[in-house]
């Protein structure tokens, strides 16, 4: 389940905003919205620390007279409304992705069924279709797949309808676990084993196909971890990151003796594909 | 045809860590639109300002689209990368904390004045230094108007 959430109100002068944001932003506070009389502010609640806030109350109360009044909002999926309502994607016309509500069409090889609650690849990501149109160009008869940030699970359950028999799929999120085990029920999936957490509580193993969709930061420091887990001749294919940061994707992966085997890019958006 | 418009989010998110929880969640999810999506662009975007508070305007169209534009950092976020300060004083007016130069208050005022209503670099200048008077930060040395 996503985290509890504490909502506090700050009320200020909403010049001054600014000042107390960046104080909360030291203190774990995630985001903020303004309002008219000053801003709201959103931290989890198990950081939630009612000291720290009277201490900032006290620390700006000749510069910056503010009071606050906090409450509750209680996890549930935010995404229910987007999610009750999404189109079928297809791949590359061999396969759809959709939800469990829409009727199967029989004509496309692959029919993946998602029910994301709140959890990334569903396939409308430009992401998510590029790593899987790659997927569709590898041999994964019998072959063992690791998928790293593994949201709903789908780039794991693709791979397991086209052959592989050894799979293991993660995602730090709660929700995401949660969901990627659910979904791949739903797919009638036997081989995955998904867990929560990442690479750093993935127990070792050799993998034919790593697979990884996150962020460039993550995969500039995680790269060289990701090859410890391919086999000689295995394939890396990562995406999550835009054209302007191939370059250093391409070097950091070169590092570690990656070879590129293609690259490809939509909408400004990129996958590379590496062979060991 | 342009999209039609049908409404705006203004939030205020750190770099490279937007997730679906509030205020993201509800802000976007009540309207419909694919916060998942938002996350992921939002984070691939902000990577080089991981972990600062960027604020972010988020237009949302009538089919259920958006786009976004992320603005400056907080010229508070500046200053406290700035002068290494971890908090600010407890006594801004008596007990300074941190100290930041001319020039660098120049170089956050010339970051920010994309956003600002001014006019020139030394009114925002102005501005920047009244913010760090406020949160108990010096600005060493001269100002370049009184040089």
């Amino acid at each position: 389940m996503p985290h509890t959430y504490n909502e506090i109100q700050f009320t200020l002068d909403p010049d001054l905003n600014d000042i107390i944001i960046a104080e909360l932003g030291e203190l774990g506070y995630e985001s903020f919205v303004e309002t008219d009389s000053g801003f709201l502010a959103y931290i989890q609640q198990d950081m939630f620390d009612e000291a720290a806030l009277l201490d900032l109350q006290t620390q700006y109360q000749d510069t910056v007279p503010l009071a606050y009044a906090t409450q509750e909002i209680a996890p549930k999926n935010w995404n229910e409304e987007w999610e009750r309502n999404y189109e079928p994607i297809e791949v590359a016309g061999r396969v759809r992705v959709r939800a469990s509500y829409h009727a199967p069409n029989p004509s496309f090889e692959y029919d993946l069924v998602i029910d994301p609650k709140m959890s990334f690849g569903t396939g409308h990501h430009e992401t998510t279709t590029l790593v899987m149109a790659q997927q569709l160009h590898l041999n994964h008869a019998g072959k063992s797949v690791l998928d790293v940030g593994a949201g709903t699970g789908i780039l794991a359950i693709l791979a397991e309808k086209l052959g592989a028999t050894q799979l293991t799929a993660f995602d730090i999120e709660e929700w995401a676990y949660h969901n990627a085990v659910e979904n791949c029920a739903v797919n009638d999936c036997r081989y995955i084993a998904v867990f929560q957490g990442t690479i750093a509580n993935c127990p070792v193993g050799l993998y034919d196909i790593v697979l990884a969709n996150i962020n460039r930061n993550i995969l500039l420091q995680e790269i060289p971890t990701y090859n410890q887990f391919l086999k000689t001749g295995g394939t890396l294919i990562v995406s999550g990151f835009y054209e302007r940061d191939m370059t250093d994707i391409t070097q950091k992966a070169a590092e570690v003796g990656l070879k590129v085997v293609t690259q490809q890019t939509l909408n400004q958006w990129a996958t590379i594909r590496f062979e060991k | 045809m342009a999209k039609e418009v049908a409404g705006y989010v203004k939030l205020q998110v750190k770099g490279g860590q937007a997730n679906p929880s509030p205020p993201i969640g509800p802000a976007l999810g009540s309207k419909g639109l694919n916060i998942m999506e938002f996350c992921k662009q939002f984070n691939a975007r902000s990577q080089e300002k991981m972990g600062m508070i960027l604020p972010v305007l988020i237009t949302y169209y009538k089919d259920k689209s958006f786009d976004f534009v992320i603005k400056t950092p907080p010229a508070a976020i500046l200053l406290k990368e700035a002068s290494k300060v971890k908090l600010g004083s407890a006594e801004p007016n008596r007990k300074k904390v941190g100290s930041v130069s001319w020039e660098q208050v120049q170089q956050i005022a010339e970051t920010k004045m994309p956003d600002l209503n001014c006019f020139t670099v030394e009114s925002a200048m102005k501005m920047v230094a009244g913010t760090a008077r406020s949160m108990g930060i010096t600005v060493s040395g001269k100002a370049p108007w009184d040089n």
